[in-house]
């Protein structure tokens, strides 16, 4: 009966999920590209001209790495937390959950395609970045490692999202009162130095901090934390939210009556 | 041989409503079994907990001895679905979607495309395969449910109201489709609210009503419980209805004009020769003699309201289930 390895199921599915995003196109590439477009005209070109230099880089320069985390994150967020709630809201996902993949494979499959649109985007924002400041790679290794990381652990995260929302309003909600404040004081937009120690102290809870400084360490060169702490909490905590992703699905949470 | 479907006491609470209550049912390999039952008597919900969208609270089913939930995968793989409501991938044109079912089924690349397009021709609607679910029509998006679900070459198959709001055409086409895999050896378990439809296709038919099951039997059987009417026309009607004393099966008697109705307990056709030799020896002459079964429809009615009117079926009673005790209380009860 069966005629294949456990590749093919998964690989099915992988491959629709990917496929779901890169045949939309205008809807999944074109936005961040003009969002990006702006945010770079304006605190980068306009703004920036009249901020001083942060830790011997021009403003621009500064932003990019946070831009680039920014756009990589809520991609991937957004992509696995609605497709997996589009899939329940018309029922959809029914397709999936009655066919004979493991928990694991389908929860990996969300979350593989979801984190290679955010990489996707990121390269993107990168890309255009560079058409506004010279930019180069200091540290490849971890620019890739932590744009690999905080893609998984938003995609992971959207898995959950896309779970436990009850409607489309969820979705908007979760962006908007947590990963964008998460972002705005996670130093995407300044140094961590400038703060008083106390907010500096505080911004270390958030996680956001870390992202953005191990991809600016990758690009710059510079970090306001050590980079491989980092990158160690960071994959922790990875590997946490794709274990509570197959436990939500082998519980059938939000996809069970 | 192991059992194509074989449920267990199996109970399912959606919060404080009892879909399925103890529920006893096996389906054997290869049957083409019929589960009937009022709105809201639990159809769905069993087919639901087989497949994975229903997690049961409590008792036990397998599906080719697989417990549905420690051996969920081996189940699924054995399982094709025509659910009762339209849950289709609207991302994709509909041949992608039956690629894709095969695909996690684990059907190699090559092999995807040829039963997609198979599928599709067997249900008649290959010349839309490039169309998106939510651009068909309501007919042909049932049709692609059938594909769908038999896209997998499933060793069971699940029906749940296949023809709900189908034409005549596309009913017979179905029963068709099914019939031929049901001879290929493919066990069909199929819901319906057309009784017609179970008598004429399905070797058992179980009535379910409240979460339980009523009865298991074949619609013959079914039939028989019944009682049916002998109604015969007399050249000299006499003035009140003759007694019939002698034949224990008769139930009731009614003259009207120059027709005499008999209804008799179990089947007509074996009562008839008796009630006319009887009616010959009081010296009635018989012009004409029709013989009317009672319908499965109205055995099914009968049976669902006798679980609705009645108190609670007493537990211990039921155990397995109520068969024995149904005829006589069928033939009992006043119609
Ligand atoms: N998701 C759900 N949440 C709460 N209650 C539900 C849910 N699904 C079904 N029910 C209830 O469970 C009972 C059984 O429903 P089910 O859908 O299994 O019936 P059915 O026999 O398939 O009926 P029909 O012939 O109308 O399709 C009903 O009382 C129904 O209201
Ligand atoms: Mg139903």
């Amino acid at each position: 009966m069966v005629e294949n390895p456990v590749s093919a199921r998964f690989y099915t599915l992988l491959e629709r999920e990917v496929q779901r995003f890169v045949r939309r196109p205008w809807n999944t590439f074109l936005p961040p590209m003009i969002t990006n477009v702006l945010y770079f005209s304006v605190f980068g070109v306009i703004l920036g001209t009249r901020i001083q230099e942060i830790q011997g880089f021009s403003y621009i320069l500064f932003l990019l790495p946070g831009l680039v985390v920014l756009g990589a994150i809520s991609n991937a967020f957004e992509n696995a937390s609605f497709s997996i709630f589009h899939g329940r809201w018309n029922e959809y996902i029914h397709e999936t959950i009655t066919s004979p993949l493991s928990y694991t494979e389908m929860v990996l499959a969300y979350v593989l395609s979801s984190a290679s649109r955010g990489i996707v985007v990121g390269v993107i924002i990168a890309v255009i970045g560079a058409f506004f400041t010279p930019v180069g790679v200091e540290q490849p290794f971890y620019l890739v490692a932590f744009m690999l990381v905080v893609s998984l652990l938003f995609a992971a995260l959207g898995v959950v999202g896309g779970l436990v929302a009850k409607d489309f309003d969820h979705l908007t909600v979760m962006n908007q009162f947590i990963l964008r404040p998460l972002v705005f004081f996670g130093g995407v937009f300044y140094s961590l130095e400038i703060l008083p120690s106390l907010w500096r102290t505080v911004s270390l809870l958030n996680p956001m901090v870390y992202m953005v400084n191990g991809v600016r360490y990758g690009f710059l060169g510079y970090s306001d934390v050590d980079p491989n702490t980092a990158l160690a909490v960071l994959s922790g905590l990875t590997i946490g939210v794709v274990a509570l992703d197959i436990a939500m699905f082998a519980r059938g949470y939000g996809l069970t009556d | 041989m192991t059992l194509a479907i074989d449920a267990t006491d199996l109970e399912k609470d959606y919060g404080d409503v009892r879909a399925l209550d103890g529920l006893n049912l096996s389906v054997e390999q290869g049957e083409f079994f019929g589960l009937l039952g009022p709105n809201g008597a639990g159809k769905t919900t069993f087919i639901n907990t087989l497949v994975g969208l229903v997690r049961k609270t409590g008792g036990e089913v397998t599906v080719f001895g697989n417990d549905v939930e420690d051996e969920y995968r081996e189940v699924r793989d054995s399982i094709g679905l025509a659910p009762q409501e339209f849950n289709v991938d609207r991302f994709f044109p509909i041949r992608e979607v039956l690629m894709h079912k095969a695909g996690y089924h684990g059907v190699s690349e090559a092999e995807r495309e040829r039963r997609a397009d198979e599928a599709l021709k067997l249900v008649g609607i290959y010349d839309k395969r490039n169309t998106r679910f939510d651009w068909l029509s309501g007919g042909m998006k049932r049709r692609l449910l059938l594909a769908r679900a038999i896209v997998t070459e499933p060793n069971l198959l699940i029906l749940d109201e296949p023809t709900a709001g189908v034409d005549v055409q596309l009913r017979h086409d179905l029963w068709e489709v099914i019939n031929r895999l049901n001879d290929e050896g493919t066990t069909i378990l199929l819901t319906t609210h057309y009784i017609e439809e179970a008598e004429r296709l399905c070797d058992r038919v179980a009535i379910m009503d409240s979460g339980r099951k009523v009865t298991v039997a074949t619609p013959e059987e079914l039939t028989e419980r019944g009682s049916d009417t002998i109604t015969v026309e007399l050249r000299d009607p006499p003035a009140s209805a003759p007694p019939l004393d002698g034949l224990s099966e008769v139930e009731d008697t009614r003259l009207e004009d120059d027709r005499l109705a008999v209804r008799v307990a179990g089947s007509g056709g074996r009562v008839a020769p008796r009630l006319l030799n009887a009616l010959e020896d009081r010296g009635h002459e018989i012009t004409d003699i029709d013989i009317s079964r009672t319908s499965l429809e109205e055995i099914f009615v009968e049976l669902t309201e006798g679980q609705r009117g009645s108190d609670e079926p007493d537990g211990d009673g039921t155990g397995e289930d109520g068969t024995a005790d149904e005829p006589a209380r069928l033939a009992g009860e006043a119609r």
